[in-house]
């Protein structure tokens, strides 16, 4: 019996966490070829488009994309781009959380929103070579 | 020929990452961007268009005189930023002010002008109660403004509700005090 309630306590934590990480932003504006590839398949973009912890968007030679989050961040990627969004975390009613977005290759444009209020470096944008902290701001990342 | 090339272009600084910081948008104050060294140290832009290239041996920072026009059009790609409005209820209903209707066509207007639009409805509480009553009477409170955009048209997929409790006062109080000025909704449209 106790093993039971301990189970179901467990199952309606996942499915809280699941509903907590479900949104983390959406896709405001895209253009040409552009994908979001999420555990192994590719979806389809359009303004309204979800997106969700460890989405990787890709963009072609022609392609750009537009997106926000919820916690109010903002970001641009150019052309022939991937970037991995790789951790995001965000208590809406404490406006406090964690950003790691990885730059693999491209151009990322980034005005910052109220994580990176929320702590020092509680944003924090990774390349191939270098880690950077992000303190309430708008910037431009490139990989070559 | 091609033999050559190679060393020169490395020289040049094409094949590192680099990072620019910009100038605060409209007239925002420049924030800070530190390139983190592994063994805790750091090198920090601070000034608008500070630039970093970073390989992996090490980091050169310079300041740059210009915006090129492939971050100037990246730049351009962002979405606009959010626009915030405030709804007053009279008190205990869901009955919007008169000179609150003005503000929901507003809001009407804005979601329509961007596509992919979020509304995003915040509570807030006085600091009447304690914190945990008011970050769920403020949640509860956002989640009927919710339920009254959705019957106003607004879609119910663009929306979401947040409390927020007594964390941000309109009007700065002392623990347990009644105003009507804290009791209230924000709304940001994204």
């Amino acid at each position: 019996m106790r093993v039971l309630a301990i189970l179901a306590a467990f199952i309606a934590t996942l499915i809280c966490a699941e509903l907590a990480f479900a949104e983390i932003g959406r896709v405001k504006s895209n253009l040409g070829t552009v994908a979001v590839d999420r555990s192994g398949h590719r979806l389809g973009v359009a303004p309204g488009v979800r997106l969700e912890p460890g989405d990787v968007l890709v963009t072609g030679s022609d392609g750009r994309m537009g997106i926000t989050f919820i916690d109010g961040t903002r970001m641009a990627l150019g052309p022939n781009s991937r970037v991995t969004l790789t951790t995001f975390q965000y208590d809406r009613t404490r406006q406090t959380g964690s950003f790691v977005t990885s730059v693999d290759r491209g151009s990322l444009g980034v005005v910052s929103g109220l994580i990176a209020k929320s702590q020092r470096d509680a944003m924090r944008v990774r390349t191939p070579t270098s880690m950077l902290g992000v303190r309430g701001t708008r910037f431009v990342v490139n990989v070559p | 020929m091609p033999l050559g090339v190679a060393p020169i272009l490395l020289l040049a600084g094409c094949a590192a990452p680099s990072a620019l910081l910009l100038a605060g948008e409209d007239g925002h104050p420049t924030g800070a961007l530190a390139v983190l060294g592994k063994n805790g140290g750091e090198q920090l832009l601070d000034k608008p268009l500070a630039a970093a290239r970073m390989s992996r041996q090490h980091t050169t920072l310079k300041t740059m005189k210009t915006v090129k026009p492939a971050y100037q059009r990246l730049i351009a790609t962002l979405p606009p930023p959010s626009k915030s409005f405030t709804l007053y209820f009279i008190e205990d209903t869901t009955t919007i002010t008169p000179a609150s209707r003005e503000v929901l066509e507003q809001m009407r207007a804005e979601v329509a002008r961007r596509p992919g639009a979020e509304v995003q409805v915040t509570g807030h509480t006085d600091t009447l109660g304690s914190e945990d009553y008011n970050d769920r009477l403020s949640l509860q409170r956002a989640r009927e403004i919710v339920e009254f955009l959705v019957s106003q048209g607004f879609p119910r997929d663009a929306l979401s509700a947040v409390g927020r409790g007594e964390r941000d006062l309109a009007v700065q109080t002392g623990e347990g005090v009644a105003n009507a000025q804290n009791r209230r909704v924000e709304v940001i449209v994204r």
